[in-house]
């Protein structure tokens, strides 16, 4: 009973089954996809009756200092599986992955976020614009690096005796 | 006639500042006459970057932004961020806390769909009368959840581990007052509307999405439903318990916005079966597990998601074993769900768009977060 | 001797409140004996309008139109409507008004000013000219012209051109499309509703709304029993003239906001709103002049006020129109026309056959009035038969809509629709 949650390896397998030497790593939760090979993979997936990952459920990136990853949950629907793949974008200061939206219509919007949001370009969108904020607004608000407030604002636990501070990040505010 | 008159097509705008778009919501529609031969989107009059903001704050901090997101649903909300905090520290729930739970979030919808299908009648130019009885119920669902909770749009009811508090004694009572007067609301808007002929043709074949036009778009909940997917995460994942009660799932047709209307009004009553099967098994026991107040979940991922009224709501969770996400990510349905917009828009004329529109059931909170 | 009200129609005592034309006569004949020589002509209709408009137009939209409407509605929608201003709320509409003439009427810049200043007038005029021919009582008409009806018609289409100027003018889409909207759909209905009276006119022989009544009370029938047909498109089309909510698509607020309200505000707004009651009120008195009979009602109206009954009449009528708006959902601007072309007009043309044919039998068969009740009975049958079987003609199978959803006990992925299964939708 529920959803079956893919493993990293498992996705790994079906992944490189249909197209060979598509994956760069595996972890336990995930399978980390290569970006030249992930339109192809991830088309390759979701018609192949083995994974059929038909509903592209979640994108999102996320910043990690030095790189940042695009994370998919793909669901099947007949199957009633989920998995959950990862894109590193290795390139800081001009991020570029490749689009989804020849496979997946639904990541048309998501893409649009994450671009918007955490500046990870998209190549191959039909459309790509901020889709929140205006097109010229500084920065990308997503990043670890934009701070809300200069010095950035720290959780509310100041007040908590034996909570740390998180430190201070390495890249200073926009100013 | 169109090669001897001479026309030009021009855009129109439907919103932000418009009587039918659910909040601040613009489309950029080109028209030519009355056909609608391109729509935009423009969003982001709402946006507050919550997920920021919930980068900075606790673990706990964040259970009222979740409320601010999908403003008509706040307790799925709720739930599915406490959900994903709950599998990322591994934090169980006692059964009487996903009891509430379920009650609560059933409730939710409830009034959600209210709202949705109210809105949606009036879009398509019932005037009013619909819509009134849909609020005229949703304030006894409002009611329930002021007497436990203390606010009725953004509750902040549930907490990492339970909900906030437990049910007073005059809950189950004026639940099981709503159980016994909603079947008739349902019975009341179907006579007056599912048999009428001109909803009917307001509202068959218009903003049709096939199948594989759903799938591919991503889109959840009522949309997929109906279009005739039977995907529902209550019965497919499973969580806090919901695969005790007998329930089914509603499920259209031929994906038009009559059908998502018909899902909307089955899935109420199937929620009022889902009340009434929780409320009789209400068991005893604490509602909530005690949580450090500074909770630092071990460093790692977490999806979790819950059936909402609009759809599945996702929230995706990195921790970096800090005491706030360090990635705090919505996956918002209705914000998805307009994938599809265009595709549905584009062909018809301007009064279908704003069917199409009133069948997706935006909230822009949730859409702009 | 019988008491003097209990006679016939008016005594002609000035006091006797079944006919208000008595005092007004007894004005003008003391009047006549001191002013000069043919001030009366002109008198005559001056007070004749402000009699009518003073007892008749005036509580009837602000009592009715604005107060009852609102409260009425308010209950449909299970809520109190107006409750705050004055006793129940009956002071709602004045303070309306005092509300609208404080607001300011603001024109936009690049609107057509001279225009759009015109057109809140231009509306308005026709409105009252409507009244002029609406019968009250025996004696109580204003203008019994011998084509009151051609006359009515006539002035009622008038105010589309206002409608016209004044989404034309405000330079905004929203207007121009409400504008376009309400000229194509006035035309369209425009062809049904006079079909429609064709077939009451071609029964009574004569297009004088007095003769009309007259008509009725000899020959003990309503026409709307007689020509049921007739009433239903009658019912229809003016609604859809008068924008009433199924039909409202000109000023669709779901839609384009307004329609060709959009850029008005104060006053000028005001005088759309309240004369969009003063029509839907005109095109009631006259669709219970002439299907429900007008002042006559059996006999009644010997001993009650006439002028009472068939404002009792109007309101029945007008009720119509709140409940329609309060109940049902608009139909798209296309599929509109395509009810009045493919509809509205082939069943119009149906009942003046039908009546035509009858007219020529009652005629040329002398039959007396027995045989009216005949037809009323065979038109009423006939009616139904012709909507039921016009409309499964043009595709309506209402046995196919699905009325409940397919319930799955699983989730899964599609679920193919089964040709078998019940409502295979449309």
């Amino acid at each position: 009973m529920g959803t079956r949650q893919l493993s990293g390896p498992e996705v790994a397998a079906m992944a490189e089954a249909l197209v060979p030497g598509s994956v760069a790593k595996t972890t336990d939760v995930a399978c980390y996809l290569k970006p030249e090979t992930v339109v192809h993979t991830m088309e390759a997936l979701r018609t192949a009756p083995g994974s059929d990952l038909v509903h592209l459920t979640n994108l999102c990136g996320v910043d990690f200092w030095d790189h940042f990853e695009v994370v998919y949950h793909v669901q099947s629907f007949d199957k009633n599986h989920i998995a959950t793949i990862k894109v590193e974008v290795m390139d800081r200061e001009n991020p570029v992955t490749p689009s989804l939206v020849p496979v997946f219509h639904g990541a048309w919007m998501q893409e649009n976020e994450a671009y918007d949001l955490l500046g990870i370009k998209f190549e191959g969108h039909p459309n790509l614009y901020r889709i929140f904020l205006w097109e010229g607004f500084p920065g990308w608000p997503l990043r670890k690096d934009f701070l809300s407030m200069p010095g950035g604002l720290q959780p509310g636990l100041g007040e908590f005796a034996g909570v740390a501070r998180r430190p201070e990040p390495p890249v200073k505010a926009i100013e | 006639m169109t090669e001897v008159i001479k026309s030009e097509p021009f855009v129109i705008n439907i919103g932000p500042q418009h009587p039918s778009t659910h909040g601040v919501f613009r489309i950029r529609a080109t028209v030519d006459g009355e056909r609608v031969i391109d729509a935009e989107m423009v969003m982001g009059y709402l946006h507050r970057s919550m997920e920021k903001l919930a980068e900075e704050r606790t673990y706990i901090q964040n259970i009222p932004f979740t409320d601010r997101t999908d403003y008509l649903a706040s307790m799925s909300n709720n739930l599915g961020y406490c959900l994903a905090v709950e599998k990322l520290a591994g934090i169980g729930v006692p059964a009487r806390g996903d009891a509430i739970r379920v009650i609560m979030a059933e409730l939710q919808r409830l009034a959600s769909h209210c709202m949705a299908v109210g809105a949606f009648t009036n879009d398509t130019g019932a005037w009013q009368t619909p819509v009134m009885w849909a609020f005229r119920e949703r304030e006894k669902v409002l009611d329930v959840f002021e007497m436990t909770s203390g606010a009725r749009l953004t509750c902040n009811y549930m907490r990492i581990g339970g909900v906030a508090f437990d049910l007073p004694k005059e809950f189950e009572p004026a639940v099981r007052k709503i159980l016994k007067e909603f079947p008739k609301f349902i019975d009341e808007m179907e006579g007056l509307l599912v048999q009428n002929e001109i909803f009917l043709v307001r509202t068959r074949n218009v903003g049709v999405l096939t199948p594989e036009m759903a799938t591919n778009s991503s889109l959840a909940g009522p949309m997929l439903r109906g279009s005739g997917i039977a995907w529902d995460i209550r019965k497919a994942d499973p969580y806090c318990g919901y695969e005790q009660y007998d329930f089914e799932i509603p499920i259209g047709y031929q994906g038009d916005s009559f059908d998502r209307f018909l899902v909307r009004l089955e899935e109420m009553r199937q929620s009022c079966k889902i009340i009434e099967q929780a409320l009789d098994g209400l068991p005893g026991g604490p509602h909530s597990t005690q949580v450090p107040l500074a909770l630092r979940p071990p460093a790692g991922e977490a999806y979790a998601r819950v059936e909402g009224p609009r759809g599945e709501l996702g929230y995706y969770l990195v921790s970096d074993e800090g005491p706030s996400p360090y990635r705090f990510h919505i996956r918002p349905p209705s914000f998805i769900n307009l994938s599809a917009l265009k595709e549905m828009t584009v062909g018809g004329t301007v009064a279908d768009a704003i069917v199409v529109l009133g069948s997706i059931d935006i909230v822009v909170g949730e859409v702009d977060r | 001797m019988a008491l003097p009200f209990l006679v016939d129609g008016a005594s002609g005592n000035w006091y006797d409140i079944r006919d208000l034309s008595n005092i007004s006569r007894l004005i003008l004949e003391n009047a006549d004996k001191v002013l000069p020589q043919g001030i009366v002509y002109v008198l005559a209709p001056l007070i004749g309008f402000v009699a009518s408009f003073l007892i008749f137009v005036l509580p009837s939209q602000l009592i009715v139109g604005v107060y009852g409407e609102r409260k009425i509605i308010g209950r449909m929608q299970s809520r109190y409507g107006p409750n705050r201003v004055g006793p129940f709320g009956l002071l709602q509409p004045i303070a309306d008004a005092i509300k609208l003439m404080q607001k300011e009427a603001l024109t936009p810049t690049s609107a057509d000013r001279a225009v759009m200043y015109i057109a809140p007038i231009v509306f308005v005029a026709p409105c009252v000219l409507l009244f002029a021919v609406i019968p009250f009582g025996p004696r109580m008409i204003l203008a019994n012209i011998p084509v009151g009806l051609l006359y009515f018609l006539a002035i009622s289409s008038l105010p589309v051109l206002a409608a016209f100027m004044a989404g034309w003018s405000a330079n905004n889409k929203y207007s121009l499309f409400g504008a376009m909207r309400i000229v194509a759909m006035t035309i369209s209905y425009e062809v049904p509703l006079v079909l429609a009276l064709l077939g009451v006119v071609l029964f009574t022989g004569t297009l004088s709304l007095q003769d009309m009544v007259f008509w009725t009370k000899e020959h003990h029938i309503w026409l709307v029993l007689l020509q049921p047909l007739a009433f239903v498109i009658y019912f229809i089309c003016v609604s859809a003239e008068l924008n009433r909510t199924p039909t409202d698509i000109a000023e669709a607020e779901s839609e384009i906001v307004a329609g060709y309200l959009t850029e008005y505000s104060g006053m000028k707004w005001g005088l759309f709103y309240g004369m969009d009651i003063g029509y839907a009120l005109a095109a009631a008195a006259f669709g219970a002049t002439v299907f429900l009979g007008g002042w006559s009602m059996f006999g009644l109206d010997r001993w009650f006020p006439p002028w009472l009954i068939i404002i009792g009449k109007t309101h029945l009528f007008y009720f119509l129109f709140i409940w329609t708006r309060g109940t049902l959902p608009r139909l798209r601007s296309d599929q509109l026309m395509t009810f009045a072309w493919k509809f509205m007009l082939p069943v119009a043309l149906a009942n003046l056959f039908v009546v035509a044919t009858e007219r020529i039998i009652w005629v040329k068969g002398d039959l007396n009035d027995v045989a009216l009740y005949g037809f009323a009975v065979l038109n009423i049958a006939i009616a139904a038969a012709v909507i039921v079987a016009w409309s499964r003609f043009l595709g309506y199978r209402p046995e196919r809509n699905p009325l409940k959803p397919r319930m799955m006990k699983e989730a899964r992925g599609y679920v193919p629709v089964v040709a078998a299964a019940k409502g295979d939708g449309r």
